[in-house]
């Protein structure tokens, strides 16, 4: 298991990037006022089918079945994370149309993981694929925060 | 989780883009699967591009692959020479990780204690 939210969303954005996506938007909203928290992943990948969706959604967390299959035990994971507290867990997905993926949580439940650290996170996604577009935008209660890779490259002296 | 800590992030990635460019001498793997970010495989890369930008290391690509099904020696790093030796490391840990930068892609000394499936070959 992860120790951190973001550990779960390089987890599933690493998804993303096997799925050729150009394009990987990562939200994170936390709310206190509604005891909230909220992350999606959402790339243009290529998408899964009816039935690849349904295996990934079906798949539970058994260890013996994930080392034939890459596909199902990161998804898995945050699907317990969400639901252990209290939240709920959605993967939205079709052919050619990309994938989007959503869990959230009770911000106060004792069993939520931190969101630790959304900075490695991106870090290591924007070194992973220099062609992909990563974008953060981080919501808590008023306050904003937001990444784009792209402002990087056209800022910078140095061309990519 | 805070702002403060974000901020950062927009300077820091820039840092690492600028060293991007120009001819390789090596070419690091991180393994960044389930497997691997649940061993640590993110904090790894993550100091290894902190120091390979400390040491102005322009000669290195880092880059990340899926499960490599060894995943009891998670986390896994790859070091590819242009045109010579693949070396893989296993159980590479923040201070692995600093070695392996130091000792590997700066002075081209293999570190033998995390190497997997090398030492047959020395012997």
């Amino acid at each position: 298991m992860f120790e951190e939210l973001s550990q779960h969303i390089l987890d599933i954005a690493m998804n993303s990037l096997s799925a050729d996506a150009k394009q990987i938007e990562i939200g994170v909203v936390e709310s206190r006022r509604h005891d909230r928290l909220v992350l999606r992943v959402r790339d243009d990948g290529h998408g899964m089918d009816a039935d690849t969706l349904r295996r990934v959604l079906a798949t539970s967390a058994s260890t013996k079945r994930s080392r034939r299959k890459a596909i199902g035990l990161g998804l898995a994971f945050l699907r317990q994370t969400s639901e252990m507290c209290g939240g709920r867990f959605a993967v939205r997905s079709a052919p050619g149309q990309g994938t989007s993926v959503t869990a959230s949580m009770r911000l106060s439940h004792i069993d939520r993981p931190p969101v630790g650290d959304l900075n490695a996170t991106i870090l290591a996604l924007c070194a992973a694929e220099r062609k992909t577009t990563v974008q953060l935008t981080y919501h808590s209660d008023g306050e904003k925060f937001h990444f784009d890779s792209r402002e990087l490259a056209t800022k910078g002296a140095v061309p990519l | 989780m805070n702002l403060e800590q974000l901020k950062k992030l927009k300077e820091k990635a820039q840092k690492q883009i600028a060293l991007r460019e120009g001819g390789k001498k090596y070419r690091v793997v991180v393994g960044m699967g389930t497997s691997g970010v649940a061993a640590g495989a993110r904090e790894v890369m993550t100091t290894m591009l902190d120091e390979i930008e400390k040491q102005s290391l322009g000669s290195v690509e880092v880059c990340v692959t899926g499960e490599i099904g060894m995943v009891d020696a998670e986390p896994m790093v790859r070091v590819e020479e242009t045109g010579g030796e693949k070396t893989v490391y296993g159980k590479v840990d923040i201070e692995g990780a600093r070695k392996i930068v130091t000792e590997h892609l700066q002075k081209g000394k293999k570190v033998q204690k995390l190497a997997v499936g090398q030492a047959k070959e020395k012997e």
